[in-house]
């Protein structure tokens, strides 16, 4: 299952990064609103509140890490709904190879392109003047946690993909991307959020995730936060692979 | 000046990159109420002409009239003169065929008192009246090509482009546009026709160009360019066998005959075609011989493009 | 002697040849097609409202603390983004008409725009004049659900200003749309079409006032002029309408109109080459 599995992640990361049009939102996107978010809003680091951080930049980052993470995950969701239309997928799963193999090979892709995108986004706050609070040990942790984080968006894409079919359905998903991201802590401190964001974001698994990518950015290793991001991100991971899996598994039943 | 519809001396077109021409040198002289076909295979510049024609290309070189106007100095009055219909139908399928019509009449300057009528007649004509009100992603590509092509005689044009008018067509559509092609001509509107079938240039064309690599390689009436390649023949199909020997002999009055591929057969080469038939008939009639069949057979477009460019055309239409 | 040519010409309303620089005939014509498209197809207005709907909530809901700094001359965070918004709706609207032109020169039905006798003029200013007067149909639900969640409201004059500013910018970013679809001949170009109209907007005083920027930001938001037409709208929810904001708002509309308009002509007659 495992050979299959890293012929299909190679093959749909080759296809990613051979179409720059789909490549280059990923980072140019949450760039423009990290640069604009901090050059507009870095006051806000004054308000009563606001935790003792490095920076706004620094806490900004993991903000621009998750918000391409999930473009990401939406744009393997789009990937895999046109392979559906395309009808390359029907080739596939009339192949000898293992259902899960067919989910495996995109989540392993994710990963793989994770490490790319927070790497990115790390150099352009290193470059920009942030630090990393807990030094090259909190680096690597940011970059396992952003790789598990977008494995979980990956099932969720394709979970959808595989329900709605129609790749413009999954684009239509974009605006929800940004509902998901306002209803978390990925931007502010969630103390800090307005009235239902604040009690929401308490609820939605992203404000976990982000914060654990930010703590060992902005504040440091404080492990409480971390193991909650590891924790969530893992439960995600489980809960959206069944998903996707059972998703899979439906769109054969239902075919002819 | 002889009031030719269409006279380019010399046109040119070189994209600056890499300097390749797409249309090189020609020269060419339409008259007007002609139908002028223009042959040749993809990508040998017959789109680049007829944009080149039509000022949606500036030519790098030489001078190009239509309906009496410079292309480059004024663009503007060779627009209102001519009607065009592109090779793809850009037809924007949220609207209904009468409401683009109505648009395309507006955007000519037909007055605004007229623009109803006359787009309804043009529905009329091209027998879209009862899908007038359809919206355009609703039609088969034969109605968009009508439609198409309604759009581009709403202003009574003097000169007609068609580029490559029933390309992708079912017979029965292409059957269709050629009758209407001819009634514009017997109307004395000029037809400038690329096409990429030979059949099509034989059934329509007054005069037929053929382009290959961005130059025009010949250039004359269907009939004579086919003279030029071969005599046309006279497949002569005999009852009896025996007869052949007697068959050969006399029919060598008329044209000059050689046996045929079977026992019972002969080719009778001639000057004309058609008009030597009767000849044929009184000779072998007199002579007592029983004939089976009788039938002209001329060399085909074919045959001169392949003379003129060394390759065949692409003959998928020819059914 | 084209006359000698012709079988039986049409009777035309003018010569060939000699072109009135604006036929509002046809630019009613071709305004009429471009609402057509948002007519006919179901839902075509729901993104021009609902991404800036979400935005705008979205950033209330989790920056709206920021007007407890001393400097935004406001305590609500919704009225000094609701600009944004509005003119996020319109850039949308704007860029939508560059996306629509990409895949009109895709289809060839440019072609068919340039081959009729009407001037070059006349075809910007109905692709223009179209968008301008699509964004009327987002705009209205945008404000009327930002003052549903507590956005001040306007005076029949700050309604007026609004509009006409968010008018004037739709069309400035249609025609910017134009010109990259003119140049790039290709629907390829949307995300830039699109990004760099946001781009604009946000890049500007949009989340704080100039005074709050950090240095870098606030040098790039003094010299862009969309800041200029942000805080024309502003005027409309924070603080009173002055005669100065609302000159520099429509002065700088003007000078992009009439620079954007100048270039899309020259791309449009450069179309031909």
């Amino acid at each position: 299952m495992i050979a299959p599995s890293l012929a299909l992640g190679q093959r749909a990361l080759r296809l990613t990064f051979r179409r720059p049009q789909f490549l280059i939102p990923l980072f140019l996107m949450p760039s423009i609103f990290l640069a604009v978010n901090t050059g507009g809003l870095a006051s806000t680091t004054r308000l009563p509140g606001f935790p003792e951080t490095s920076g706004f930049l620094d806490f900004q980052l993991p903000a621009a890490m998750v918000q391409s993470l999930m473009l990401s995950g939406l744009q393997a969701g789009i990937a895999v709904a046109l392979e559906i239309e395309s009808g390359f997928f029907d080739r596939l799963i009339t192949a000898p190879v293992a259902r899960l193999s067919i989910v495996a090979g995109r989540l392993i892709a994710a990963a793989v392109l994770a490490v790319v995108q927070v790497a990115f986004f790390l150099v352009v706050g290193l470059v920009f003047g942030a630090q990393v609070a807990a030094g090259v040990g909190g680096a690597v942790l940011v970059l396992v946690l952003g790789s598990l984080a977008a494995v979980a968006f990956a099932a969720i894409g394709m979970a959808i993909a595989f329900r709605a079919r129609q790749a413009s359905v999954v684009q239509g998903m974009f605006p929800f991307v940004f509902a998901i991201l306002y209803l978390s802590s990925a931007f502010f401190p969630r103390e800090l959020l307005g009235s239902p964001a604040d009690s929401i974001s308490a609820w939605n698994p992203l404000s976990y995730m982000a914060d654990g990518l930010r703590t060992p950015i902005a504040f440091g290793l404080e492990w409480t936060p971390i193991l909650e991001g590891f924790a969530v991100t893992g439960a995600v991971i489980v809960v959206a692979s069944l998903l996707a899996v059972a998703g899979l598994r439906w769109r054969l039943s239902d075919a002819v | 000046m002889p009031p030719h519809a269409i006279v380019t001396t010399g046109l040119e077109k070189r994209y600056p990159r890499g300097g390749t021409y797409a249309v090189r040198g020609v020269d060419l002289a339409v008259d007007p109420g002609e139908v002028y076909g223009f042959l040749g295979p993809n990508g040998a510049g017959k789109s680049t002409m007829v944009r080149l024609l039509v000022t949606l290309l500036r030519p790098s070189a030489g001078t190009a009239f239509v309906a009496g106007h410079d292309v480059v100095k004024n663009p503007a009055a060779v627009r209102a003169n001519i009607g065009v219909a592109l090779q793809d139908a850009a037809i924007d399928p949220l609207m209904t065929g009468r409401e683009l019509l109505r648009l395309q009449s507006v955007l000519h300057g037909i007055p605004r008192k007229a623009v109803a009528p006359r787009s309804d007649l043009l529905l009329e004509r091209v027998g879209l009246t009862e899908a007038g009100d359809k919206r355009v992603g609703e039609y088969s590509g034969g109605m968009r090509r009508r439609l198409d092509l309604a759009m581009a005689l709403i202003h009574e044009p003097s000169v007609l482009f068609l580029d490559e008018p029933t390309t992708g067509l079912d017979p029965s559509s292409r059957l269709l546009l050629w009758s209407e092609v001819r009634r514009l001509r017997d109307q004395g509107t000029t037809v400038f026709l690329t096409t990429q079938y030979l059949e099509e240039a034989d059934q329509l064309a007054d005069r037929v160009g053929i382009i290959a690599g961005g130059e025009l390689v010949a250039e004359d009436t269907p009939a004579a360019l086919k003279a030029q390649v071969g005599r046309p023949h006279v497949h002569i199909g005999l009852c009896d066998p025996a007869d052949l020997p007697m068959a050969l002999e006399v029919s060598a009055s008329v044209g000059s005959p050689r046996p045929g591929v079977t026992p019972s057969c002969l080719d009778v080469s001639v000057d004309h075609g058609s008009r030597e038939l009767a000849a044929l008939v009184r000779v072998l009639d007199d002579a007592g011989i029983v004939v089976e069949s009788m039938a002209v057979v001329s060399p085909t477009l074919d045959d001169v493009f392949l003379q003129k460019t060394g390759e065949h055309l692409a003959e998928e239409a020819a059914a | 002697m084209p006359s000698d040519l012709v079988s039986a010409p049409v009777q035309r309303s003018e010569e060939p040849g000699r072109q009135r620089l604006i036929d509002w005939a046809a630019v009613r014509a071709l305004v009429v097609r471009g609402l057509n498209e948002l007519l006919r197809v179901p839902g075509a207005a729901i993104p021009g409202i609902v991404s800036p709907a979400i935005f705008l909530i979205g950033l209330v809901l989790v920056f709206g603390k920021a007007t407890d700094i001393p400097g935004y001359g406001t305590s609500s965070f919704l009225a000094f983004v609701l600009p944004v918004a509005l003119l996020q709706s319109a850039g949308f609207t704007g860029g939508a008409t560059g996306v629509n032109l990409g895949r009109d020169i895709e289809g060839g039905w440019l072609d068919r725009l340039l081959l009729s006798p009407t001037s070059r003029a006349t075809i910007l200013v109905g692709l223009v004049l179209s968008a301008s007067l699509r964004v009327l149909i987002p705009v209205p639900p945008l404000l009327l659900i930002a003052i549903a969640v507590g956005a001040p409201v306007p005076s029949a004059l700050g309604v007026v200003i609004t509009f006409v500013i968010v008018v004037m910018f739709t069309a400035v970013a249609a025609t910017w749309a134009s010109i990259l679809a003119l140049i790039f001949k290709s629907q390829q170009a949307s995300p830039l079409m699109q990004s760099s109209i946001l781009s604009s907007l946000l890049f500007s005083a949009s989340y704080a006032p100039l005074e709050l920027l950090q240095p870098w930001m606030r040098t790039i938001a003094e010299h862009n002029p969309v800041t200029l037409v942000v805080e024309g709208i502003r005027q409309c929810y924070v603080g009173d309408i002055t005669w100065a904001v609302t000159w520099h708002a429509l002065a700088a509309l003007l000078v992009m109109g009439a620079i954007f308009s100048l270039w899309a002509l020259v791309r449009l007659r450069r179309y031909e080459r």
